[in-house]
């Protein structure tokens, strides 16, 4: 997977997946995780110039399939829808949309005017000045496409991480505990890579704690951890379970404890 | 209106477990509610504990698994223990008792359904429609279901199988109507239904 | 006949070429830019190249081309074709890309039936990496990574081995550039097979690497004549299935 998602970054090829994670390491289960998080938003060589998103439910995953070849044509980046066994085999309703016209932002072969595109060079200055150009590049359109969702952090004691189908568990768990007053907000990242940073420090600004829920073992944690980087006095609680689904009840549960 | 659903249904692989769920999740879909229907199994093709889990709400339902059932269907004995934790005391168990003696299911201190849907399937009908009974119990226990829609669905999901064989289109018809006839007797009877309080 | 220097769809501004003096690529893509020019076709083609020396074709002709991975020349030709039908596709390679990581993109585009023109240059060696023993390697060779000679496995016969799964309509032939007219020949029909029959072709050619053989010009061309010996030239029709 990561042959194609490198060449399809060097030579600026739109490129679509959409990835169902199973439990691993290797054939693990074909059940769930959330275990190709690293490989989804690190993996290959290079500097890992893609948009990952994770949709935390089946109308995010039909809406988001149709964002990515958006984004894949207009940026010519490869997308990755990241998704999961669950979403994967879930039948329920979806909503569905008149999709608009996706447009590259120009061809790619020109047969007027020939191109040689390449992804191999003789020398290191000459890749390096290239990779420098396009993370800049990538910059740009990271900040434009960025998305978050966060619910209730204004005045939350207590925030919790999640992504994609963990996300909802959270949603719900925080929804409910809101209702009876106590003070939870929820830090969904939708879009993994990039992921919103400056949205997460502002979304801990009053907590004291956080809570990092992820089925895998710190792989999320890992990007949690980084975006917070330099924000004081914040404990961090993990409900880390690889390989496995994690619903609102446990969420509820841990949310409950450490509001004491 | 109907409450949130949470349905479970458990058995072995080959017994037509995911089949039940896809059509009771289509017929709640055209029913007007909100449907997920979520599989779960190992690898093998047959043979290993195959898991189905579905919900019907009246709300949006955004997570497609569960903590504890409201109703736990078990078609084979050896899928008890994946089952055993989505019990609460308010699950109610119903399972097929020409396949699992009442023994074995004993320890579980829950309000039990018998459904004999083999033994009916086998002397009445066709084995193989012994899910469709079994479908049937369970939408006359969820209640609020469209029977009309369940026809239609049947029709489309066993297209192809009705032209090979058309006598199975009666088969499931009755086979639903039988499931849907003992429910109904045992609501109103209240004999059949095992209630077995905790101590 | 006085032949142009230079076929016209060749890029002049990236000459001279960073291929070795002596290699048998150079003479393998200006053969190949001759039977371009004659059919008409280099503004409507996509030229794909494999890693391995095969790359450094990459800007060869003022004609569209892809620089993909070691193997995946075909599986990127493969995606090209299917996206513009009516282009001509040629995948470009060596025997390490095509007979060692990228068989089974080979094999199974070639029983697909994929519309594509696929040039497989053999020297006997994985030769950009510096001459190690490739699946062609032939028996008692001496290679960077067999000093002794390779006397483990046989080569691989690949037109034949891709003629047992290819369908009826491939092109499927071995030419060698020592052979010019005839390696002309079989660029033509190759292409051509693509263009009017909308079927699979593959052509193998053998070639020189002077540079990892470590041959002298007339010891280049013995090595060649033993290859020739091993590797049969000429079109694998059924009867040799």
């Amino acid at each position: 997977m990561q042959d194609p998602i490198v060449m399809a970054e060097a030579e600026r090829i739109p490129f679509v997946a959409y990835i169902g994670q199973r439990g691993g390491p290797s054939t693990g289960t074909v059940i769930y995780s959330q275990q190709e998080l690293n490989l989804a938003t690190r993996g290959g060589n290079g500097e890992a110039m893609r948009l990952v998103l994770g949709p935390s439910n089946l109308q995010e995953l039909y809406d988001f399939m149709i964002l990515a070849f958006d984004w894949a044509f207009r940026y010519r980046l490869p997308v990755i829808v990241l998704g999961d066994g669950y979403l994967s085999k879930t039948m329920g309703s979806v909503i569905l949309k008149k999709a608009g016209k996706v447009k590259a932002a120009k061809s790619i072969l020109d047969f007027d005017h020939p191109v040689n595109i390449r992804n191999t060079y003789s020398q290191e200055e000459e890749l390096s000045q290239i990779i420098l150009r396009e993370l800049k590049d990538f910059a740009a359109i990271g900040s434009k496409v960025e998305k978050s969702e966060v619910i209730k952090c204004d005045d939350a004691e207590v925030v919790v991480f999640a992504w994609g189908t963990v996300g909802s568990a959270a949603r719900e768990a925080v929804e409910k505990l809101r209702k009876e007053g106590l003070k939870v907000g929820l830090f969904r990242p939708i879009t993994l890579k990039p992921f919103g940073a400056q949205k997460a420090k502002i979304a801990v600004k009053n907590a004291k704690k956080i809570l990092i829920a992820e089925s895998s073992f710190g792989q999320f944690g890992r990007l949690v951890l980084e975006s917070l980087f330099g924000v004081k006095d914040l404990s961090v609680e993990r409900l880390y379970k690889p390989a496995q689904g994690i619903i609102s009840e446990e969420i509820e549960e841990k949310l409950r404890e450490m509001i004491k | 209106m109907m409450k949130k659903n949470k349905i479970l249904i458990a058995g072995e692989g080959g017994q037509g477990i995911q089949v039940i769920a896809k059509i009771l999740a289509k017929v709640a879909y055209k029913s007007g509610y909100d449907v997920t229907y979520m599989p779960n199994f190992g690898v093998e093709q047959r043979g290993g504990v195959s898991l189905a889990f579905t919900q019907i709400s009246n709300d949006k339902i955004s997570f497609p698994k569960f903590q504890k059932a409201d109703i736990v269907v078990l078609l084979a004995i050896r899928a008890k223990k994946r089952v055993e934790r989505y019990f609460d005391e308010k699950t109610i168990l119903l399972f097929d008792n020409s396949l699992i003696k009442e023994e074995e299911i004993s320890s579980l201190k829950n309000t039990k359904i018998a459904i004999p849907a083999t033994f009916f399937a086998k002397e009445k009908l066709v084995p193989k429609v012994f899910n469709i009974i079994i479908l049937g119990a369970l939408m006359g226990e969820v209640g609020g279901l469209k029977e009309k829609e369940t026809i239609k669905i049947l029709s489309e999901f066993f297209k192809d199988k009705y032209l090979k064989e058309p006598q199975l289109k009666h088969f499931n018809h009755k086979a639903l109507e039988m499931g849907m006839g003992i429910i109904k007797s045992i609501k109103k009877e209240d004999k059949w239904r095992q209630k077995i309080l905790k101590k | 006949m006085s032949e142009p220097k230079y076929p016209k769809c060749v890029k002049i501004e990236s000459k001279p070429s960073d291929f070795c003096p002596g290699c048998g690529h150079s003479i393998v893509l200006k053969n190949l830019g001759f039977v371009i020019d004659e059919l008409g076709i280099s503004d409507k083609s996509v030229f794909v190249t494999d890693i391995g020396c095969s790359l450094l074709a990459w800007d060869y002709y003022n004609i569209n081309s892809v620089q993909s991975h070691h193997g995946r020349g075909v599986s990127v030709s493969t995606g090209i074709k299917l996206a513009q039908p009516k282009k001509v596709v040629i995948s470009y390679m060596g025997d390490g890309g095509g007979y060692a990581i990228g068989l089974h993109h080979l094999l199974h585009a070639a029983k697909r039936n994929e519309p594509l023109t696929v040039i497989l240059v053999n020297n006997t060696v994985f030769a950009m990496t510096g001459g190690q023993a490739a699946p062609t390697t032939i028996i008692g060779e001496d290679t960077e990574s067999t000093p002794e000679g390779q006397f483990v496995e046989g080569p691989i016969f690949g037109p034949n081995l891709i003629k047992q799964v290819a369908d009826k309509k491939a092109f499927i032939a071995r030419g060698s550039v020592d052979n010019i007219p005839q390696l002309k020949k079989y660029l033509k029909l190759a292409i051509e097979n693509q263009i009017n029959n909308n079927a699979f072709s593959f052509l193998e050619i053998l070639s020189y690497c002077p540079t990892n053989w470590k041959t002298n010009t007339q010891k280049t061309f013995d090595f060649l004549d033993t290859l020739k010996r091993i590797y049969e030239t000429g079109i694998v029709d059924d009867e040799k299935k």
